[in-house]
């Protein structure tokens, strides 16, 4: 069984900054586990996207250093042309509208990317179950309700990550389920 | 609270006035912050739980008292404070905000959170409002920082840092901001 851990934004800025506990404790806890994380293209266009950030102490990111030591990359582009991971995309789109009281219109790709890439990885056989790292609820909902809905049942489990959960994070939860 | 004083007894303007000092001034916005989540207080805990000198403790709090938003609990010696929750609404041409304990709550901890400092100073009070509002939803979970960012025209990334340094502050005052 191989589980794809797909990892956030909001995972680096919580490791972020000079108090660096968190980040080598998920650093430890990958690297002992044998297991890298997979950052969406939106998410690492976010990652490496503004130099403002820098001026924040939690904007300070050291995520390259998982691409140098092998336990972060990149996922290939998204498939749009798979009507499978195009059709959750849309479904999630209209969830993610309903949750958070926007119009449809006014959610992006970019905020569908996380459940998207989640179906592509499925679907392609490369995963059978996805750990979706992030702190974002609404599309961390999303992927719990659409997916099994579209053939993936008990194939996706959402984690919000608190920073008591990388504050306590170990291998174990990167092993196999 | 003791009693809760009649409406004449809260001079708007003064109380005004007191508002705009705790937005300017991290350390009152902490001890008023503190007395509203745990008094009533007496002047020697705030000297020793917010390691503040004890002159400045004794100014605050008459300050405080002066403009209604304190009152002395206990005549007997040590006296107790306990603070009035804030409820002030700005009306301008530039629109409506109002100053809730909460956003007072997010001023005390630029003290010690340097990505809320390095924000408003980047953003202002203006901008520290408008992101506690996207805090309240981030941590409801109806809002991401992706959406949170287009909507405060802010990079995705300033909007989940300041998303995760304000939900501390939003998960302690949930009870009285929704």
């Amino acid at each position: 069984m191989t589980t794809a851990y797909i990892a956030d934004t909001g995972v680096f800025i919580r490791c972020g900054g000079p108090d660096n506990e968190k980040f080598q404790r998920l650093r430890h806890a990958l690297r002992e586990a044998g297991v890298s994380l997979i950052l969406p293209q939106r998410v690492y266009e976010e990652l490496g996207g503004d130099p403002a950030a820098a001026e924040y102490p939690s904007g300070t990111l050291r995520h390259a250093e998982g691409f140098n030591e092998g336990w972060l990359t990149v996922a290939d582009k998204l498939d749009y042309a798979n009507s499978t991971v195009s059709t959750v995309m849309d479904a999630a789109r209209r969830f993610i509208a309903t949750e958070t009281d926007r119009e449809e219109d006014r959610i992006e790709k970019a905020d569908t990317a996380l459940v998207g890439l989640a179906v592509q990885l499925l679907d392609s056989g490369q995963a059978d179950h996805i750990v979706l790292l992030t702190t974002d609820k609404p599309a961390g909902r999303a992927a719990e309700t659409l997916l099994p809905k579209h053939g993936f049942s008990d194939q996706i489990t959402h984690r919000y990550v608190s920073s008591e959960f990388l504050e306590t994070i170990t291998a174990g939860d990167f092993g196999d389920c | 609270m003791a009693q809760s004083p009649s409406r004449s007894d809260h001079p708007p303007i003064r109380q005004f006035q007191t508002v705009v000092d705790l937005l300017e001034t991290p350390t009152l916005a902490r001890m008023y912050a503190y007395v509203l989540r745990n008094g009533p207080a007496t002047v020697s805990e705030l000297v020793s739980e917010l390691d503040i000198p004890q002159g400045t403790a004794y100014d605050y709090i008459q300050k405080l008292e002066a403009a209604a938003l304190a009152e002395q609990t206990r005549e007997q010696r040590p006296a107790e404070y306990d603070t009035e929750s804030i409820s002030l609404t700005l009306s301008t041409d530039g629109g409506t905000q109002t100053i809730t304990p909460a956003l007072i709550a997010a001023v005390a901890r630029s003290e010690t959170d340097e990505d809320i400092d390095v924000f408003v100073d980047r953003h202002g009070l203006d901008g520290l409002a408008a992101a506690l509002e996207y805090a309240v939803e981030y941590v409801e979970g109806t809002v991401n920082h992706r959406i949170a960012a287009r909507e405060l025209d802010l990079s995705p990334l300033e909007a989940e840092i300041i998303l995760q340094a304000l939900e501390p502050v939003v998960t302690e005052y949930s009870d009285t901001t929704t």
